[in-house]
């Protein structure tokens, strides 16, 4: 059952409104980071159950952060962009996270679906 | 750098003037006169080679004269007739002349090794030649010195310390230092003759021959000298008569290299018939150089070669550099081996019949330099317009995509959370938003897609055959990465091509070729539509052309009406 999430995003405005529709459906924002190092930082501080993370980030890319976790048997990770999934081809099956949401469909039923 | 002028060097007129070839012609002179009142020994055949002979080598210092390289051996070719002649003054009836005669009676010997070691240019080849030739006038000069002091024959007034028996001596060892200096000759002259190539060999070859030649009549001569203790005048005149066969060879050498350049002539009127595309070959064939390279000047003073690449005339010493000249105006220089200035009339007679391709061939090697520059410009334009395409594309999802995503997750949100009243208008705007971001989204691609760019062109045209609302087949393979600027005409070609299909074909299905052929990549899209398309000038893809020409590539469009149309672009991709 998931309930903490981590949201990754460098998009303040974004996370912010991210936080409130999780929130709205009972999750627990367990914490939010703005880049890779920031991400890994916090989910060994945190421990959350599930990651919501941006494909694109400033210091790199989601794909290796959703990779690396899949890799330490670490949390649920769901990927978002404004961009399709289209524009990224294989690669989002490809790094192990449980699926792709663009960011202007993000719902928590859409979240909910991929990570219970 | 050695450079030579392309002038005709003065004729027979100024040689004649030079001393030292006319001391031995009025030398052969006065002996001819005094020879009448001559001793009663005087062999007439004898003289009359002899005269002969100096003539021979007279004659040949005045072809020496021709070449600027050569000039300095007419002194050694001179002072061999005169070395021959003073020989004979042993038939004079004075004694002092008589002694004389006598001193300087193999000195011409010396003088021919001294000509044939420094031969062309004036300077030993090399030291065991410097060695040799001291040691032949040693064995000359020096042994005949000695034998006048010992000799003691009443007619020689030197005969200080008359002992016959040490005279023999003396003669056997001048004879056995003469076989072995020749034997060095040999080895020298034939190291020689391996070493030399092109024109030098041809100009040279000749010469060395003969005086290899000249040898075995020399040795025999003198093994008579060492086993009998005196030269047998039969002997010595057959020595002194296969001497000739040096100034002969430098007389075959002219004369061959003469032929050479009749050839070349042939050669370059042939040019004037056939196509210039392999002007340097043709050039380098007929100058006998396969080194030789064409230069053309630009009025920058940069050189290029008939391709129009730079290229940098070669300093130092071991390649020769030649402008040729027309109307006082530099039109093309030749690189080439230094030998060939030892046949300017050669290079003269290809610079008057080549002049004219010469000059077609700078022209058209200047417009390849320019296109080539174009060219370079025209990737550098499009290299640019690519990177300014994908900063834009940044812009654009880093910011107004990126706000408008938030706006439409932020009023999904709230009409989630108010009432029936006011989430329908909430939602209508969020679906405004929605379609906003897709046009967005869809603009940016267009504008630099970003798959292409993380994933490569195989991903990316699948991608867009999945967005293409028709079946697409994507088929063959590109295998790694290729450039950036052709990964994107290819995309771009693809993605326009689809466009068109969908927009103008009314085709039931399309399919994608891609397919690399070593340096090659050849796109190749196909539709059963209609067919009849052209490549009208405003079209999307006529504006694609300019990229793909940009790279070097061909474009072609295939549509007969009723049969489909094929659009198929080869573009080069480095190896």
């Amino acid at each position: 059952m998931v309930k903490r999430v981590l949201i990754v995003d460098d998009h303040e405005p974004f996370r912010a409104v991210a936080r409130q529709l999780l929130e709205d459906a009972g999750y627990v924002v367990a914490g939010e980071a703005a880049d890779v190092a920031e991400a890994l930082a916090a989910v060994a501080a945190d421990s959350p159950d599930a990651v919501l993370l941006d494909v694109q980030l400033p210091d790199h890319d989601g794909f290796s952060v959703a990779t690396a976790l899949k890799a330490a048997g670490g949390p649920a990770v769901v990927l978002i962009s404004s961009r399709d999934a289209d524009d990224y081809g294989r690669r989002i099956e490809a790094c192990g996270a449980r699926g792709f949401i663009p960011k202007s469909k993000l719902s928590a039923a859409a979240f909910a679906a991929l990570v219970e | 750098m050695t450079a030579s002028t392309l002038v005709a060097f003065p004729h027979t007129g100024s040689a004649l003037r030079d001393p030292v070839l006319v001391l031995p012609v009025v030398v052969a002179a006065g002996l001819g006169v005094g020879w009448l009142g001559a001793d009663a020994e005087a062999s007439g055949p004898r003289f009359a080679i002899d005269v002969a002979l100096a003539w021979g080598f007279v004659g040949t210092s005045l072809l020496a004269l021709g070449r600027a390289r050569w000039r300095r051996t007419r002194i050694l070719l001179g002072a061999s007739a005169f070395a021959l002649l003073a020989a004979d003054l042993r038939w004079a009836r004075s004694d002092g002349l008589w002694t004389l005669g006598f001193l300087l009676e193999a000195l011409w010997l010396a003088l021919l090794v001294h000509f044939v070691l420094t031969f062309p240019e004036g300077r030993p080849w090399s030291r065991l030649a410097r060695v040799a030739i001291a040691g032949a006038y040693g064995a000359t000069l020096g042994g005949q010195a000695i034998g006048a002091l010992l000799d003691p024959r009443p007619r020689d007034v030197l005969s200080f310390a008359a002992n016959q028996r040490l005279a023999d001596a003396v003669d056997r060892v001048q004879g056995s230092l003469g076989v072995a200096l020749s034997l060095v000759v040999v080895l020298l002259v034939v190291r020689r003759l391996l070493l030399l190539q092109g024109a030098a060999r041809r100009a040279q070859a000749p010469l060395l021959a003969a005086a290899v030649l000249t040898v075995p009549a020399t040795v025999l001569w003198l093994v008579w000298v060492i086993a009998t203790g005196e030269s047998d005048p039969t002997f010595e005149t057959i020595a002194r008569g296969t001497a000739l066969l040096v100034p002969l060879g430098l007389v075959a050498g002219v004369t061959w290299s003469r032929l050479r350049q009749t050839e070349a002539s042939q050669l370059v009127v042939e040019l004037q018939t056939e196509g210039a595309g392999s002007l340097r070959e043709r050039l380098a064939r007929a100058l006998g150089d396969p080194t030789l390279d064409v230069a053309y000047p630009l009025d920058d003073g940069r050189y290029i070669d008939a391709a129009g690449q730079p290229l940098e005339l070669p300093q130092g010493t071991n390649r020769a550099v030649t402008p040729l000249t027309a109307r006082g105006e530099e039109v093309a220089v030749l690189v080439h081996d230094p030998a060939l200035l030892d046949e300017p009339e050669l290079v003269e007679s290809v610079r008057a019949t080549a002049g004219l391709v010469l000059e077609n061939e700078r022209l058209a090697a200047e417009v390849r330099s320019q296109l080539a520059e174009v060219r370079a410009s025209r990737a550098r334009i499009v290299a640019a317009t690519d990177a300014e395409r994908r900063r834009i594309e940044r812009n654009l999802h880093d910011g107004a995509q990126q706000r408008l995503v938030t706006l439409s997750v932020a009023l999904g949100l709230e009409a989630s959370r108010s009432g029936a009243a006011t989430s329908g208008t909430l939602s209508r705007a969020q679906d405004e938003v929605e379609e906003a971001i897709a046009e967005l989204r869809e603009l940016a691609r267009g504008i630099h897609p970003t798959l292409l760019r993380d994933e490569g062109l195989e991903a990316a045209v699948e991608a867009l055959a999945r967005r293409t609302p028709l079946p697409v087949t994507v088929d063959g393979s590109v295998g790694e990465r290729l450039p950036d600027a052709v990964e994107l005409a290819a995309y771009f070609l693809v993605s326009e091509a689809l466009t068109n299909v969908v927009k103008h074909a009314a085709a039931s299905e399309a399919t994608v070729r891609l397919e690399r052929e070593a340096a090659m990549l050849r796109v190749v899209v196909a539709d059963d539509g209609r067919g009849g398309a052209r490549l009208a000038a405003d079209s999307g893809l006529a504006g694609l052309r300019d990229r793909l020409e940009a790279l070097g590539a061909t474009l072609e469009v295939v549509s007969d009406p009723g049969a489909g149309t094929s659009i198929s672009a080869e573009i080069p991709c480095g190896s």
